[in-house]
């Protein structure tokens, strides 16, 4: 779903409340953002139990920009009863994700994981796959 | 302040908000160099989607238009941004601009001279803080003429901060790096250079051509002074550091010399104090040189002060010994001999200190200062190896010290052969005749006759010896036909002490009599006690003391003690029962068949209207596989007892398991008419039902029901021949009667319930049954039980599930009516451990492990629950914990069948042959006869005389996995 504005996006972190909402801050033409879409597409069926999705587009709606340093071509940020959910990638920022996923069961258990630990209280989870460079290259 | 709402696709937003901060959101700074996240909040300068006014009103209150914060802490006399609220209209523009116009035209005035101002401010401040850039400028410029070989030689910069920090370093400083390691170095290694150091400054001032001679640390600070050891120290550091230090403690020594030898006379040093406070000072650890120094001192203190005082030469010797100089020791003890000679500790030290071969001139010397002292003989006879010399030297030492009951005992143990042994020992008790070991080891050694005589001679020197008197007792058992003896000469001997006063009490003898029974002399015991058990006890107490001494002697093992207190005990009251009963306990536990079979002869004698001696002694025999036997003591036991009730039951059992059917019927027949109970009626109605005679049963039941009416066994055999027969309504008649009668009987009123929903298929009924039932019985688990098993088998039958439901679907379909009841019976019986057992069964999987935590809080020591979380643990697949678990329900309830047939299940499924055959031991040990689902297939007739292992297997058989 697309959120045209600061409110209705303010309006979709709020209307839930047992489910993560993920929301995708970019642009529908930028590739980065395609492959992510692609893989959010496909997860959000299988995880409505759980997670909604949501997409933004920055220069449509740019009122985060600058609260949540949306500087990069693709961020994915989690979002359960109007808290930020950080996820501690391994990358050093816990705050949001800022490359695409390709792999759907990987994008799952990572939703499902905010999950869990957002329903405990957590404001901080720990992803099951470590991003940082070491395993990149 | 804004409203949440579910549909906000498509839909404006409300006039004046603000993204983010409308929901309370705070942004984060991660990288301050890409833009500031927290410091302007984007209402300021956010999106150009915002409405025209606000925009342009922000041009002159710039700064401030962010938040009401700023404007608080701005400055009074200079405030800006006032009129930023008011709406910005034309004239505004116009004051703006003018005042634009104005700043213009006095910037165009003042140009030139400004920036000349501001350049040489920058130059100045380039002068004072130069950046590095500029400070390198020049070379920076030469690194144009690198070329490419330079740059690549130029070396890696490497791991300068992180962990490795100061390794790094180091080995930047050194190439290699294993000689730069540094290590703790151990203790001994700085005694040994400490040491070593000493040896040094001794050698040194002697090449230096010094003419004092010092020995470190022996000589120092006596009356030698150094004046040359400062003035020429040696050149290593290391020695200039110990000269010093020895410099320091004979100035010390020197005050302390002066200190006690002061113009009065008397010496103001308390030695006493001295020693007292070098006896708190602990010499912990060799490292503790400081002091081991000031202790030195101090004992040098003592021993110059009060030469004579031989503990604080022994103390300085000590201290030598502990700071690692032997040689040293050895000179101060040395001296100490000289000045001490009289004190036998001294000499000991010395021979102690020295080495063996020395030791022994020591000894000798000592020997002539001190001939009468044991310990220096005793030392030096150790000191050598020879036995001829060993012998030699005792033989000395005896005609020196000729009462010196070691001295003699040592003698004696050094001779092999037994007869120069008791010339020794003869010649001995001569010398010493006081002592009692002598004269025992010179019994021992003669044969019987002059044992005696000497054991006589023994009593007469020594006659407060009860040693003696035991020592002839034993003798006397010892010698074949002399046993009527000991108990003569354990009287006199009893009698002889009570006539001198009570020098031994009861309990001495008492262990001196299981000291006899651990040395294996049962009949010295036994006189023993029957001579002394009765001394100083009130006839009152009598009793109580026995069964208590006799208790303490089982517990310690001596179980000949405990027999001959409960011999003695029976013959004074042969009509206690319990005297005779605990006897007989012992010989059952400790004891012989015969024994006991012998014993309850007796006591049968004594006490025939005892019922328990008949049965014991019949059980006996059965279990010996002797029926005869027993069917002739139980005959006996009728001659005495016609009308007991436990003696008839006995009697229908034995001919009940030996399958002696008709025997038995006989026999109720009589038993009926002569001992008219209940339970010899329903042993008869029994003996129908194995034997097949339903119609007969039931013929006998309605006399016995309307006989016993209360008998609530009676009313369920009754109610289940029916149900057997299928005839239902007469099932539920005598049901109804039997809880009429009997309203307290809960497994009657669980039968009824049952034949209603399961036979009768009326859950309804059964329903109003149970609620009647808990009613009449509050707080009875087993009732609660029931119902909510009731219900979860309703529930069941109506969702059509198979009765291997699983545990989710059971949890989530019951929570209807069987939760509720269940909170329901836990809140009126929250100790119970069967019903915890069944929350925990229909709780979902999930929670079952919380729940169990739970149980174990109210109930600790439950079998029922602890084997209900084993079964969890098995179903979990936690073998050995769900070992463990049953271990312990095991234990605590070994009567619980359940627990033995659960465990077992487990064993045959998981376990090796040894565990199953393990658990079958331990369960035919145990012989369990209750649990819920034990007691239905052990119970059942069909299965009547199967042994104890057969009913685990069939019991096993019914359990479905968990």
């Amino acid at each position: 779903m697309n959120n045209s504005t600061g409110w209705q996006v303010d309006q979709a972190i709020l209307s839930e409340d047992d489910r993560v909402v993920v929301i995708r801050f970019g642009h529908d033409w930028d590739p980065t953002c395609m492959v992510m879409d692609e893989t959010l597409y496909s997860v959000a069926e299988k995880t409505k139990n759980f997670a909604v999705y949501y997409l933004v587009d920055i220069t449509q709606v740019p009122d985060f920009n600058k609260m949540y340093e949306l500087y990069d071509p693709c961020t994915v940020m989690f979002f359960f009863r109007n808290k930020h959910i950080m996820v501690d990638l391994g990358t050093g920022n816990n705050n949001k994700i800022v490359w695409s996923i390709e792999d759907k069961q990987e994008m799952i258990d990572l939703v499902e994981t905010v999950y869990r630990g957002a329903r405990k209280g957590r404001g901080l989870v720990v992803s099951p796959k470590d991003y940082s460079t070491k395993y990149k290259y | 302040m804004f409203p949440v709402t579910k549909d906000f696709l498509g839909k404006p937003a409300p006039p004046n908000y603000v993204a983010g901060l409308g929901r309370g959101a705070s942004g984060f700074t991660t990288r301050s160099d890409i833009g500031p996240a927290r410091e302007a909040p984007p209402g300021a300068e956010g999106s150009g989607a915002r409405d025209g006014p606000r925009n342009a009103r922000s041009k002159r209150g710039d700064t401030e238009a962010g938040g009401a914060a700023a404007e608080m802490y701005q400055d009074p006399d200079n405030e800006t941004g006032l009129f930023a609220t008011l709406p910005y209209d034309r004239e505004d523009a116009e004051a703006d601009r003018v005042y634009a116009a104005i700043d213009a035209k006095m910037d165009e005035r003042r140009k030139s001279r400004r920036e000349a101002r501001e350049r040489e401010e920058l130059e100045q401040l380039q002068a004072k803080r130069p950046r590095i850039q500029d400070q390198f400028s020049d070379v920076k410029r030469q690194l144009a003429t690198m070329s490419a070989e330079d740059w690549e030689s130029v070396p890696e910069v490497g791991d300068l901060v992180g962990k490795h920090r100061g390794k790094g370093r180091l080995r930047k400083l050194d190439n290699d790096p294993a000689s730069m390691r540094f290590t703790p170095v151990p203790d001994a290694a700085l005694l040994r250079s400490q040491q070593l150091g000493g040896v040094l400054t001794a050698v040194d001032p002697m090449a230096d051509g010094l003419t004092s001679t010092l020995a470190p640390g022996a000589a120092d600070g006596l009356t030698t002074p150094q004046d040359g050891t400062l003035s020429t120290a040696p050149s290593s550091d290391r020695v200039d550091l110990v000269e010093m230090g020895r410099v320091r403690k004979q100035m010390l020594g020197y005050q302390l010399d002066k200190f006690s030898d002061s113009a009065s006379g008397s010496s103001t040093v308390d030695p006493r104090g001295y020693l007292t406070g070098l006896d708190s000072m602990v010499i912990q650890s060799e490292s503790e040189i400081a002091d081991i120094k000031r202790a030195r001192t101090l004992l040098h203190a003592v021993t110059s002060t009060n030469p004579k005082h031989a503990p604080g030469w022994i103390a300085a010797a000590r201290l030598e010994e502990v700071a690692g100089k032997l040689s040293q020791a050895r000179a101060t003890i040395a001296r100490g001999c000289e000045e001490c000679a009289q004190s036998e500790d001294v000499w000991l030290e010395a021979a102690r200190l020295n080495p063996e071969a020395r030791a022994k001139d020591v000894l000798a010397q000592a020997v002539t200062h001190l001939p009468q002292s044991v310990k220096i003989w005793l030392q030096a006879m150790k000191l050598e190896s020879d036995p001829k010399l060993k012998k030699r030297l005792v033989r000395k030492a005896l005609e020196l010290i000729p009462n010196s009951i070691v001295l003699w005992k040592t003698a004696v143990s050094l001779e092999e052969d037994p007869t120069n042994a008791r010339i020794l020992l003869s010649r001995a008790v001569e010398l010493v005749p006081l002592a009692v070991e002598l004269w025992l080891a010179l019994a021992r050694l003669e044969d019987y006759d002059n044992a005696r005589k000497v054991i006589n001679r023994a009593r007469k020197a020594v006659p407060t010896s009860h040693e003696i008197w035991l020592a002839a007792a034993r003798l006397e058992e010892q010698q074949p036909g002399h046993e009527d003896m000991v108990g003569t000469v354990i009287d006199r001997a009893v009698h002889f002490f009570s006539e001198k006063g009570d020098i031994m009490s009861r309990d001495q003898w008492l262990k001196e009599a299981e000291q006899c029974e651990q040395n294996e002399f049962p009949l010295t015991c036994q006189a023993i006690v029957r001579a002394t058990i009765g001394l100083d006890v009130d006839p009152e107490d009598q009793e109580a003391t026995w069964l208590d001494d006799a208790e303490q002697c089982t517990s310690r093992g001596s179980i000949q003690t405990a027999r001959a207190i409960y011999a003695h005990a029976i013959q004074v009251f042969p009509n206690h029962q319990d005297m005779w009963l605990q006897a007989a306990f012992l010989e059952k536990n400790h004891g012989t068949a015969d024994s006991l079979d012998e014993l309850l002869k007796r006591a049968v004698k004594y006490c025939p209207q005892e019922e328990v001696f008949w049965l014991m002694g019949a059980k006996e025999k059965w279990l010996a596989g002797d029926v005869d036997a027993a069917r002739e003591i139980l005959g006996l036991a009728f001659d005495a007892n016609p009308d007991s009730e436990q003696i008839w039951l006995a009697a229908i059992k034995l001919e009940m398991e030996n399958r002696f059917f008709d025997n038995a019927r006989v026999l109720l027949t009589k038993a009926r008419e002569q001992a008219n109970t209940p339970k010899i009626w329903m042993k008869s109605v029994m003996l129908e039902r194995i034997t097949q005679r339903d119609d007969a049963a039931l013929q006998l039941l309605q006399t016995a029901t309307a006989q016993f009416a209360d008998f609530a066994k009676l009313w369920m055999i009754q109610g289940q021949i029916y149900e057997k027969q299928h005839h239902t309504a007469n099932a539920r008649t005598s049901y109804r009667h039997g809880t009429t009668h009997c309203p307290t009987s809960v497994p009657l009123w669980i039968l009824a319930a049952r034949l209603e929903e399961q036979v009768a298929n009326l859950p309804i009924r059964a329903r109003a049954l149970l609620e009647r039932a808990r009613l009449l019985n509050p707080k009875t688990p087993e009732l609660w039980v029931e119902a909510i098993r009731l219900e979860v088998q309703q529930e069941q039958r109506q969702n059509g599930t198979s009765s291997t439901a699983s545990s989710v679907g059971r949890g989530v379909s019951g929570a209807a009516a069987s939760q509720l009841l269940l909170a329901k019976a836990l809140q009126e019986c929250p100790q119970s451990g069967l019903l915890w057992a069944e929350a925990l069964a229909l709780a979902p999987r999930a929670q079952r492990k919380s729940r169990s935590v739970d149980a174990m809080k109210k109930c600790q020591d439950d079998p029922i629950l602890i084997m209900a979380i084993a079964r969890l643990f098995w179903s979990e697949r936690k073998l050995g914990k769900a070992r463990v678990w049953f271990g312990r329900a095991a234990k605590l309830d070994p009567d619980l069948g359940d627990t033995w047939a659960w465990w077992y299940k487990l064993e045959q499924q998981h376990g090796s042959e040894d565990q199953q055959k393990h658990v079958v031991q331990a369960c035919v040990a145990a012989d369990p006869h209750h649990g819920e689902r034990w007691q239905p297939v052990a119970k059942d007739i069909n299965h009547f005389g199967c042994s104890v292992e057969q009913k685990l297997q069939l019991v096993t058989a019914t359990l479905e996995s968990p």
